[in-house]
């Protein structure tokens, strides 16, 4: 049984996060066990935590919505990875999450999480730099990281209801939006 | 149902142009037999239309090991594109839109159905309905600026029919299905009988007044869609302006839109006359050894495999334009050994469609920043309709083409990866500008050609070993020199609203990527160069006949659906008189 109930100690800070952003999106749920309901997992700890860290960089808390770490981002990448029958692509992601530690102890001489902020956005802002044009394996990595994020903050309950404040998928009573063609 | 009686007709696909012929059929009193290749789905659970994203595992995606062709792969490869694919299903690359697990058991799996030849991307949808399952809902008319092109530019072959034998037709769909739009009066895009419009947004309606100043027009997505409500069908109801068939590759669970089963195949089977078999893969038009009539179609249980034979007084291929096609081929034998209906030769061949990808998406500044509104909740955006070579002759090229477009707010805001950067300001920019994007893409009119054909492959077999299409098809110099043209007019018609062009696309995508196909079994006055009479029936074989896109003598720029109903039901009419004076 690959979801059997693990002990408690093993919850780790991922696992507060996936928590915390499961009632975030079901707030009328009945609360469920926790450990029940965290997605198929791929990456490990360590690793979930850079990732959850590099969503938030990209969507940050605003004060206008919260952001990719409150709408557990990083949690559903890492199911989806955690069930694709692709051996590449979550390659892929290990091997570029690797990159992005590398990068760290190039430019700062720690890792990801361990640097300042400052330090942080330093890497990410050199990720990000042939964006439009990826060349690098770390500018590569970037293109994938920033969609995934993307995808899955704006088809979340907060990146729906919250940031863009999607009017849509109701039934209208007929005050249709728009202007007649005259 | 009951295999040992002889019906009064069998009709081979259950799409628009199936559906149409049961309706009409019966109506007539006719007891018919319907034969669909693909399953009757629970449609309604399949599209889930009102799904949230979040509230699927994947957010609307299909299952680990499924794969969409994409456009790379189609470009650079050439079919069978799933062939020794390491994935476990294998879809068009309608599969890999946002929400491919709705449609999923709708497409079919490329694995299954192979085709081999030149690039092409083939869409197909077995199950009950078809493609109107998911289709994009444009419904327009031809006129006889498509009737009468040869008379017009010399080119190719009139259609064997005006644009005044089709029109009382156009409006009994109309009124049967529901469309709606705004009339316009032009005489190259005839007006149907509109139930409510959709309205414009601020961008559209900018440009529509920009565009009136050009002599060029911008008028609201003319949908096949009912908006009032069409009170003597029980299974539809009208459009709440939901949004969903925009969000997804289309489908509407509520059958706002025209689906084949519930716009006319369930009444059908209302009137007692329609008898449906699914899963039900036909696979030859039999013959009369003595009289060289159709007698009948034989067909495999798709699941089973086993074969059976269906026999009826006639017969009636709707079974898409390729399709239809194949299974004429198919059909050899003796009186026949080019396959049934093809004296001519022209069986597969002016093999036509449309050629899209160019368009512009543009930037509307003074809508940055502005409360987010609802501007997704209609069937589709707008519509440019065709102003090249109608009155004027451009010189790189013949015929037309015509734009789709969208603007405005939707769930996904737009341009995310086009964005650069990220952050706090990335955020707010996306969050600023999603509602300040239009976008818009050309559809043209590809010119069918004798050479531009499909043949039954020697070698490859589908699952149920039946012999597989091959295609000889490629765009030529007059699809090229026009969408060198659809790029330069779509910029041109933004910056003179002031629209700034922000993206522009200049690549023409594979072919079959309109999903337009049509052409392969076309209709005419001589009987050496076409297959079918004005009213689709066969000039070799007085009772069988073919009434879906393959009829279709060019391809015009406008979308086929409502024609194909049009067309079917006028035929259909002549068919069932016919019938009662013993003609056939």
């Amino acid at each position: 049984m690959t979801d059997a109930p693990k002990p408690l100690e093993s919850l780790s800070r991922r696992d507060m996060i996936a928590a915390t952003a499961a009632a975030l999106v079901t707030p009328l749920l009945p609360a469920a066990p926790v450990i029940a309901q965290r997605p198929a997992r791929f990456l490990t700890p360590a690793e979930f935590a850079l990732l959850d860290e590099l969503t938030e960089l990209i969507i940050p808390t605003d004060e206008h919505s919260p952001g990719a770490r409150a709408a557990g981002v990083a949690a559903y990448i890492d199911g989806r990875l955690g069930e694709s029958l692709e051996p590449e692509w979550q390659a892929r992601w290990r091997t570029g999450l690797r990159t992005v530690e590398g990068l760290s102890r190039e430019l700062h001489g720690k890792g990801f999480l361990e640097g300042t902020a400052d330090q942080r956005l330093a890497v990410l802002t050199r990720m990000a730099a042939g964006e439009l044009d990826p060349k690098t394996p770390v500018e590569r990595f970037f293109r994938e990281l920033k969609w995934w994020t993307v995808s899955g903050y704006y088809t979340s309950k907060i990146g729906i209801h919250m940031d863009q404040e999607y009017k849509g998928n109701v039934y209208q009573q007929g005050d249709y939006a728009g202007f007649d063609a005259k | 149902m009951d295999l040992s009686k002889t019906y009064d007709a069998v009709i081979v696909g259950s799409g628009a142009a199936g559906g149409m012929a049961a309706h009409v059929l019966t109506a007539h009193g006719m007891q018919v037999l319907l034969l669909e290749a693909g399953k009757r789905l629970p449609i309604e659970q399949e599209l889930r239309s009102m799904e949230w994203p979040y509230d699927h595992p994947r957010r609307g995606d299909a299952p680990p090991g499924s794969h969409a062709v994409s456009f790379n792969e189609y470009t650079v490869r050439r079919p069978p594109y799933a062939k020794a694919s390491a994935f476990r299903h294998v879809y068009s690359y309608v599969g890999g839109w946002g929400g491919s697990d709705y449609v999923k058991n709708i497409l079919v799996d490329e694995k299954d159905h192979p085709y081999t030849g030149t690039r092409y991307a083939w869409v197909r949808a077995r199950a009950l309905g078809g493609k109107t399952n998911i289709w994009g809902r444009l419904a327009l008319r031809l006129s006889d600026y498509d009737f009468k092109a040869k008379s017009h530019d010399g080119y190719g072959e009139d259609w064997p029919i005006t644009y005044a034998d089709l029109a009382p037709y156009y409006e009994k769909v109309d009124l049967y299905l529901g469309i709606s739009g705004v009339k316009e009066n032009l005489p190259h895009l005839p007006d149907s009988l509109f139930q409510r419009p959709t309205k414009l947004n601020a961008a559209e309606v900018r440009l529509r007044e920009r565009l009136a100043g050009m002599g060029r027009v911008l008028t609201p997505y003319r949908a096949g869609v009912t908006t009032d409500g069409v009170k003597h069908n029980k299974y539809r109801t009208k459009c709440f302006g939901r949004g969903a068939c925009g969000r997804r590759p289309g489908g509407c669970d509520i059958h706002a839109a025209f689906d084949s089963p519930t716009g006319l195949i369930y009444p059908a089977m209302d009137t007692g006359r329609l008898t449906l078999r699914t899963n039900s893969t036909a696979y030859e038009v039999l013959v009369d050894r003595n009289s060289g009539r159709a007698r009948g179609v034989a067909f495999l249980d798709s699941e089973t495999r086993q074969s059976y034979e269906a026999n009826a007084k006639v017969v009636i291929l709707a079974a898409s334009t390729l399709e239809s096609a194949r299974l004429l081929l198919l059909s050899r034998s003796r009186q026949y050994p080019n396959g049934i209906g093809n004296s001519s030769g022209h069986v597969g061949h002016n093999f036509c469609e449309h050629v899209m990808g160019p368009g512009v998406t543009g930037l509307v500044k003074e809508l940055v920043g502005k409360p987010h509104t609802l501007d997704d909740g209609r069937p589709g955006g707008f519509y440019v309709p065709r102003f090249r070579n109608l009155k004027d002759r451009q010189p790189g090229f013949i015929r037309g083409y015509g734009f789709e477009g969208s603007s405005g707010h939707s769930m996904f805001p737009a341009h995310t990866m086009e964005t650069p950067g990220f952050g706090a300001q990335f955020k707010k920019t996306i969050r600023d500008y999603a509602g300040a994007f239009i976008s818009m893409g050309a559809f043209g009119e590809v010119l069918p050609r004798y050479e531009s054909h499909v043949d039954l492959d020697p070698v490859e077999q589908d699952r149920w070993g039946i012999p597989v299409l091959r295609f000889h098809y490629q765009f030529g110099d007059n699809e090229r020199k026009m969408a060198e043209d659809m790029v330069t007019t779509a910029r041109e018609m933004f910056e003179a609203a002031g629209i700034e062009v922000i993206g522009v696309d200049r690549d023409i995508l594979t072919e079959g990527w309109s999903i337009h196909e049509l052409g392969t079994a076309r209709m005419g006055g001589d009987p050496k160069t076409s297959v079918l009479n004005q009213f689709q029936q066969s000039h070799d074989v007085r009772n069988l006949f073919v009434v879906d896109g393959s009829s279709h003598v060019s391809a015009s720029c406008q979308n086929p659906t409502w024609t194909i109903m049009a067309l079917a039901w006028r035929s259909c009419d002549y068919l069932a008189d016919e019938f009662r004076k013993g003609n056939l």
